[in-house]
């Protein structure tokens, strides 16, 4: 355990209490379950002088069904808590299949979803302590000038490891954000970019206060992991898709993947599908339109080899199993 | 052996005497012992992998408040090192630094805080050499020299061959070679490092509570480090969180402790990362073994020939004894006429590797298990019968003079076969699962000590006093594999006495016995058989003040624990506490000591490195294990493992189930998970994160047998328990993948990615035409 650096500790009871909290204070980080940021504060790669915590905050500690029949999960709801909602397993299984595959039951208990989808990316040249970092220069994403990666260009490759992101991407979910600014809402993957030192798209002060799932309908939907260990690891790939069929042809279907890049990837072109007959065939073609979408480096203990084929295999699976679903 | 109206102590499935402490969590651990008044040390360390240390300017450090000391390399100058041949490590690097990691300065200040500050401010002046991070680059003609005396950066080169291995070669059916590739791993214990060393200024002492297993040899060298006497110098061993060998030598921080307390003239606590826990290391090396076996058509073992070679790592440590282990034992588990053993331990600039459970055997054992199942394989032969025909007779000596005096193997083979059910079984299998088998050995205490001084490999001390209890006093060092409970059993057995009457005292230099330590699995035997003599000694004592009260001859007097009587008599006898009280007439407090010396003829032959193999006894492991092997991820579940273990005799098996699990545990890790990498010197992953020990969720059910030979030599006739299966677990659990999937992986850790990419390999040779591949 490494030392633990002085900070002052805020508790508001309310989203507005926080954001004002945040706005006094420049060097304010949000958090949650503290899974990520506490063990990367030890590590002085995140360097806070104050924490607001968001756990006392009732607000964003329910989970609601909606009119229009959909799912909306506060951002500071825990994954064990949303694991225990029937609708998960009734409706929205790749929720459900990726909350129960985030780390362990431990950090189940703490970790939360607006956590989870706000994860820091990770490499192996970053997630390590002050003294290995200094040790190796420092690298792009903190301090340093060079990314370890990819040393001759000047972008940051850590990957993006949360599991709960491709999973609401494939259900369709929006991100609600509160701001200095007030309310909004927006498709969760357009909070998202592809560059490792700066993945989320929130501007400063914003927070995600809760996740919408639209209505399942007649969706089916799964997620699928790759990892070492069947627990703990944060996800090598990661594979969602969810997909409605008439029996024989598709009528619908998303897919994204973790793991790959320094964001959660929504597969494109999957419209050129609709309509076939769903089946092998069609899987292999899901399967060749990955490739060219995703981007796997260097960034893990495992080679990116390995997540670049183990995520065509998931994604083919995972589709395998949906259709044959009943 | 026990009275017969009396539950015996041996055994007894007993839970561990310290056991309450420990779950309850009331035991203290070094890092929760009182440290009010303690500075807190810290260690600054070299970003370097191999550098000239030209100074280190420490003034600003020095000058910053709160900072009550600093030091550097300057301030010791005596080299230490386990093996009194090998004593080439400072505890804070001297002119060069050789591995990203070692320490390069110490602080001792009044807060985290300020120490960490202190350490920012000290700035090491260096001029960089070149490293070399894997044996084959350095041993390289040209490869700078880590140290001066090693020429080609060799620690040590050894060639033995026993029997004719050419002509063996030669009679041979089938002659296979094959090289495997075993990464290093390091032993995670639970409990990250920690020393408080406590220095009295007024009387220049110091009392140092650490993490280790050897007290005695920690002892040994800070007394040599700080120039002190060793009678000036009291080492303390608080309950321990753990081993597996990394802390059978004495460590850096241990030694920076007490120099940090007493340049400060005070306490200072150290607690170190898991980082810096990972850095110490101490691990298994990287090994690369080139092994060719000659057999005959029926599967006889004509010969072996290996080529070992070791990533050593910067330091000496136990490199020696390492290197030799993997080559001696290659015998003394089949019945091979000729064996060569080529082997090289290599210095390079990563953190230095030592002792790991299993020390210097498993990776060899991995790569021999492997190579007999291929060429079973090949031969058609199933692999129990390949195993069954090569099998020792005891008693025996062995080609290069280990002596097996029991030997429960065919024992271990029979059961395994029977309950894997695998002569219905194997090879029907549905796609994707495997079964593969496995045999391996451990010594049970080395027959050589460390230190060669003449004095027995064990003493237990007993007391027994006015209050009736008895005090067991041991420098075993308890870490957590029972070591104490196993001591209290053997006393209490002899004296026909419960736990309640025993107390066990472990590890203070200043009370108890000096003893070697908990390594090369020698408690049980070693330290069992002194506590045996002891115990026997004492009963003496009480046996004849029982004559005196009862007025009889001693040999006449039969003791019943609590009751001494006449043997036949009508009498009912007198109690535990009237014998106590007429032995201790005249005499007061009775103290008693019981020794262990391994006889010479059991401490190996005459050749040079004889010294490392021999072992008064050895144990016996075969294990069978059941793996699934995902297509989709390449990841290998192992969904059950059955393992015998011969130890002799289980004084608790109760705690001989927990050590042969927890070698299943340990072993199912460096099959499937756990490897340490560097990247130019930096470990990849030096936390628990990215060294991927495997979960509850990946142990499979474990089925143990325990198989008693009864060895005469041991105390009850036990053996040791905990190293010797976890050699069989890698290539049990490798030949049951190379069932499952038809190839053959060389290199260890069976990782998703290997698996993978041998699963491509496969698929792609199979379908040629097949441009896309396929899995």
């Amino acid at each position: 355990m490494e030392y633990l650096p002085e900070f002052d500790l805020l508790r508001p009871n309310t989203v507005d209490e926080a954001l004002s909290l945040r706005r006094e204070r420049p060097d304010a980080r949000f958090l949650a379950g503290g899974t990520d940021l506490i063990v990367n504060i030890r590590r002085g790669i995140a360097e806070p002088g104050t924490v607001i915590d968001l756990t006392g905050i009732a607000e964003i500690r329910r989970i609601a069904r909606q009119d229009d029949g959909g799912l909306k999960i506060g951002a500071a709801v825990t994954l064990a808590e949303l694991l225990e909602r029937p609708e998960l397993t009734d409706e929205y299984q790749a929720l459900r299949e990726a909350a129960a595959e985030v780390a362990a039951s431990s950090h189940r208990e703490v970790a939360t979803v607006g956590g989870n989808l706000c994860l820091d990316t990770r490499c192996l040249y970053y997630n390590q302590s002050e003294w290995w970092r200094s040790a190796n220069a420092y690298c792009l994403k903190h301090r340093g000038e060079v990314c370890h990666v990819a040393p001759s260009g000047k972008h940051c490759f850590a990957a993006f490891s949360g599991d709960l992101a491709p999973a609401i991407m494939a259900l369709g979910g929006t991100a609600e954000i509160a701001g200095p600014d007030g309310r909004r809402t927006a498709p969760l993957g357009e909070i998202y970019q592809d560059d490792g030192a700066a993945h989320l798209r929130l501007a400063d002060g914003e927070m995600i206060s809760a996740v919408q799932l639209p209505a399942a309908g007649t969706w089916q939907s799964g997620y699928a992991k790759a990892r070492v260990r069947a627990a703990i690891d944060f996800p090598l790939a990661g594979t969602a898709i969810a997909l409605r069929t008439d029996g024989r042809a598709l009528e619908d279907i998303r897919v994204a993947l973790t793991g790959t890049n320094s964001c959660p990837i929504l597969i494109a072109g999957t419209d050129r599908l609709l309509g076939e007959a769903v089946g092998e065939e069609m899987a292999e073609q899901l399967v060749a339109m990955l490739p060219k979408q995703i981007q796997p480096m260097s960034s893990t203990f495992t080679p990116p080899g390995y997540r670049r084929k183990v995520v065509a295999n998931l994604a083919r699976s995972l589709f395998q199993r949906l259709i044959e679903a009943p | 052996m026990s009275t017969p109206d009396k539950k015996p102590m041996v055994g007894r499935r007993a839970p561990l005497v310290d056991g309450v402490e420990k779950v309850s969590g009331r035991a203290k651990y070094t890092a929760d012992l009182d440290h009010r008044g303690a500075l807190v040390g810290r260690i600054l360390r070299s970003p370097h992998s191999h550098a000239e240390l030209l100074s280190v300017d420490v003034s600003k450090a020095r000058a910053l408040p709160g900072v009550i000391a600093v030091i550097t390399g300057d301030d010791c100058d005596k080299p230490y090192g386990i093996l009194p041949i090998a004593q080439n490590e400072y505890p804070l690097a001297r002119e060069r630094v050789r591995y990203r990691g070692e320490p390069v300065a110490a602080v001792a200040a009044v807060d985290e805080k300020t120490a960490e500050e202190a350490l920012r401010l000290i700035r090491p002046e260096v001029r960089e050499l070149p490293a070399y991070y894997e044996a084959g680059k350095a041993r390289q003609p040209g490869a700078v020299d880590l140290h001066d005396d090693r020429p080609g950066n060799l620690e040590r080169e050894i060639h033995h061959e026993f029997g004719e291995v050419d002509a063996g070669l030669s009679a041979a059916d089938v002659v296979r070679e094959e090289t495997y590739d075993c990464a290093e791993v390091t032993h995670v214990h639970m409990e990250p490092h920690a020393a408080l060393a406590d220095y009295d200024a007024e009387r220049d002492r110091i009392t140092l509570h650490s993490v280790t297993q050897v007290p005695f040899y920690v002892h040994l060298r800070v007394a040599q480090c700080l120039d002190m006497d060793e009678s000036r110098i009291r080492v303390i061993k608080p309950f321990i969180g753990g081993g597996f060998g990394a802390r059978t030598e004495t460590l850096n921080f241990e030694i920076v402790a007490c120099l940090l307390a007493r340049a400060a003239k005070g306490k200072v606590r150290m607690k170190l990362s898991r980082e810096e826990t990972a850095l110490t290391h101490r691990g298994r090396p990287r090994t690369r073994i080139k092994l060719k076996i000659g057999m005959t058509r029926e599967g006889k073992l004509t010969a072996c020939a290996c080529e070992v070679e070791q990533t050593g790592g910067a330091y000496g440590g136990y490199g020696i004894v390492t290197i030799l282990y993997a080559g001696a034992l290659l015998n003394a588990i089949y019945d091979i006429p000729a064996v060569r053993y080529d082997g090289y331990r290599v210095y390079t600039n990563t953190p230095a590797c030592g002792a790991m459970r299993g020390h210097g055997t498993v990776d060899v054992r991995h790569a021999f298990e492997c190579l007999l199942d291929t060429m079973a394989t090949e031969l058609g032969l199933d692999p129990f019968q390949v195993r069954r025909l090569n099998l020792l007779e005891a008693p025996t000596r062995t080609i290069n003079d280990l002596v097996v005096e029991s030997y429960g193997l065919p024992e271990c083979l029979d059961w395994i076969e029977a309950v894997s059910g695998w002569k219905a079984r194997k090879g029907g299998l549905p796609p994707g699962k495997g079964l593969g088998l496995a045999c391996s050995h451990y010594v049970s205490g080395a027959a050589k000590p460390v230190h060669w001084t003449g004095e027995p490999h064990a003493v237990v001390n007993l007391k027994l006093d006015f209050d009736g209890g008895i005090t067991i006093l041991t420098g075993a060092a308890d870490i957590g594999q029972g070591s104490s409970t196993i001591l209290a059993q053997v006393v209490g057995e002899v004296l026909g006495l419960d736990f309640d009457r025993l107390t066990v005292i472990a590890n203070d230099s200043r009370i108890t016995p000096k003893d070697n330590g908990s390594y090369s699995s020698r408690v049980t035997f070693m330290v069992g058989n002194a506590a045996l003599q002891a115990a026997e000694r004492l009963k003496a004592v009480l046996v004849a003040a029982a004559a005196r009260k009862l007025e009889a001859e001693p040999e006449d007097i039969e003791c019943l624990g609590e009751t001494y009587r006449v043997a036949g008599g009508q009498d009912s006898g007198i109690s535990f506490k009237d014998v106590v009280s007429e032995a201790l007439v005249d005499t007061g407090t009775i103290t008693v000591k019981g020794t262990f010396t391994v006889p010479r003829e059991y401490q190996g032959g005459k050749f040079r490195g004889a010294g490392v193999g021999p072992s008064m006894a050895y144990s016996y492991s075969a294990t069978a294990a059941e793996v699934t092997v995902d297509e989709v991820t390449g990841r290998v579940t192992v969904d059950k493992v059955w393992v015998a273990h011969d130890c002799g005799f289980a004084i608790n098996p109760l705690s001989v189930e927990g050590q042969v699990q927890g070698a299943v545990w340990m072993g199912l890790g460096q099959a499937l998970s756990e490897e340490t990498r560097y990247v130019a010197g930096l470990p990849v992953g030096p936390n628990i994160l990215d060294y991927r020990v495997p979960t509850i969720v990946e142990s499979p059910d474990i089925e143990v047998k325990i198989v008693e030979s009864l060895d005469p030599g041991g105390p009850f006739g036990a053996k040791e328990a905990s190293e010797g299966a976890l050699s069989s677990i890698l290539p049990a659990i490798a030949n049951a993948v190379h069932d499952a999937m038809g190839v053959r992986l060389t290199e260890t850790p069976l990782t998703p990615d290997r698996v993978m990419a041998a699963l491509v390999k496969q698929a792609r040779s199979a379908k040629p035409a097949d441009a896309r591949g396929a899995a």
